[in-house]
């Protein structure tokens, strides 16, 4: 049982590390949890039994880093979207070339009243 | 995924109302929504969407143009990039699309599809291009009414939800990969939700349709459009293969009232 909890604790302390440097480092939480209950399970199994191994401890050290990396993520870099310039340019393009098309088209249904148009500002 | 977040989120935002006079959408205006993933709580966001709008001159039509643009937040863009590019051209009093682009950039996929709609013959002229030069030109016969995806997701937002009752269903047709899809939305009432520009009381609305991959089972996505003359979408909640998503405003601009 002892040894069983910390397999446990060190398999989702790694996996809680492994989510805290990837972008779904929010969801490190999961396995940080759950490596704090197996790791507490097995310290304690471990210390009835009179014998504390060092991998619980380390198991401890990794899930502390992934929560301190988790949080840090979370609360001090900002979401941003940035390299959007070939995006940029191609919303430039597609307009140009939508222009272009749109001349060649007939407009047979186009009925607009003008005064429904009027309230459309168009101007923006 | 998402490829059917969008979808799912253009759907939900879609409507049969298509001879609806437009009094809530201006040129100029700009939405910015947040996309994130949701399990059990702890929300991912994943990527940014842009809504816009402009005017386009022809010499012989003043037209709208909606843009949509969905690019992933930078700290996803080694792993997997998006940077999607959908537009429709319309009609401003009535939204009737005549030209639509959808261009996907999702990691190593690239997929350009452009309509050029004929509503006098119901048909689309339809050419697909993807990777290695690869070009595909299709007719396809469509429905009276049918609309892209883009063009539906604004008309939404002309539907009078004043006159409908709890429980009202819409039903309308998009044309989304050359196929028409048919979608289904219920009108759910009204709800008063907190959002990033302030506490707003919305129409909720549940959104079905006929494509079972793409929507997971019944009445499991929904959105909240607010209940003014504007009819923005503040929030979207999504279920997806994968799990849960979240559309939520960030900001909103050049609203027309």
């Amino acid at each position: 049982m002892k040894k069983l909890f910390t397999i446990l604790a060190v398999i989702t302390s790694f996996l809680a590390i492994i989510f805290s440097v990837l972008p779904i480092s929010n969801l490190a939480i999961f396995p940080a949890i759950a490596a704090l209950v197996f790791g507490g399970v097995a310290f304690y199994l471990s210390k009835k039994a009179g014998e504390v191994k060092k991998i619980i401890q380390f198991s401890f050290l990794l899930t502390t880093c992934a929560l301190t990396l988790t949080t840090y993520k979370a609360f001090f870099i900002k979401t941003e979207v940035e390299n959007t310039e070939v995006l940029d340019e191609k919303e430039v393009q597609f307009e140009e070339e939508a222009i272009e098309e749109l001349e060649n088209l007939d407009f047979e249904d186009f009925e607009i009243d003008e005064s429904e148009l009027e309230s459309i500002n168009l101007d923006n | 995924m998402i490829r059917n977040c969008i979808l799912i989120v253009f759907l939900a935002l879609s409507t049969t109302a298509i001879y609806a006079q437009n009094n809530a959408i201006n040129a100029g205006e700009k939405l910015t929504y947040t996309a994130s993933y949701n399990m059990s709580g702890v929300l991912t966001d994943i990527a940014q969407v842009t809504m816009e709008t402009s005017k386009v001159q022809t010499s012989k039509a003043t037209l709208l143009r909606l843009k949509c643009t969905a690019a992933t937040y930078s700290k996803w863009d080694s792993f997997f990039k998006i940077r999607d590019l959908y537009e429709s051209y319309v009609n401003p009093s009535n939204l009737t699309p005549y030209l639509y682009n959808r261009d996907v950039n999702e990691g190593s996929y690239f997929k350009n599809m452009k309509y050029t709609f004929s509503h006098s013959s119901n048909t689309v002229k339809s050419v697909m291009k993807k990777k290695n030069d690869y070009v595909e030109n299709n007719n396809v016969k469509i429905n009276s009414g049918t609309k892209d995806i883009v063009s539906t997701l604004y008309s939404m937002r002309i539907l009078d939800y004043k006159k409908m009752s709890v429980g009202t269903q819409k039903t309308f047709n998009i044309i989304f990969d050359n196929e028409e899809v048919k979608g289904i939305i219920t009108y759910l009432g009204k709800e008063t939700i907190s959002t990033a520009i302030g506490r707003k009381e919305c129409y909720k609305l549940a959104v079905g349709s006929s494509e079972a991959n793409v929507l997971q089972g019944k009445n499991s996505n929904f959105v909240w459009l607010t209940a003014d003359e504007n009819k923005i979408m503040v929030y979207g909640k999504f279920k997806i293969p994968v799990g849960n998503g979240e559309l939520k405003i960030k900001s909103a601009s050049g609203l027309k009232n």
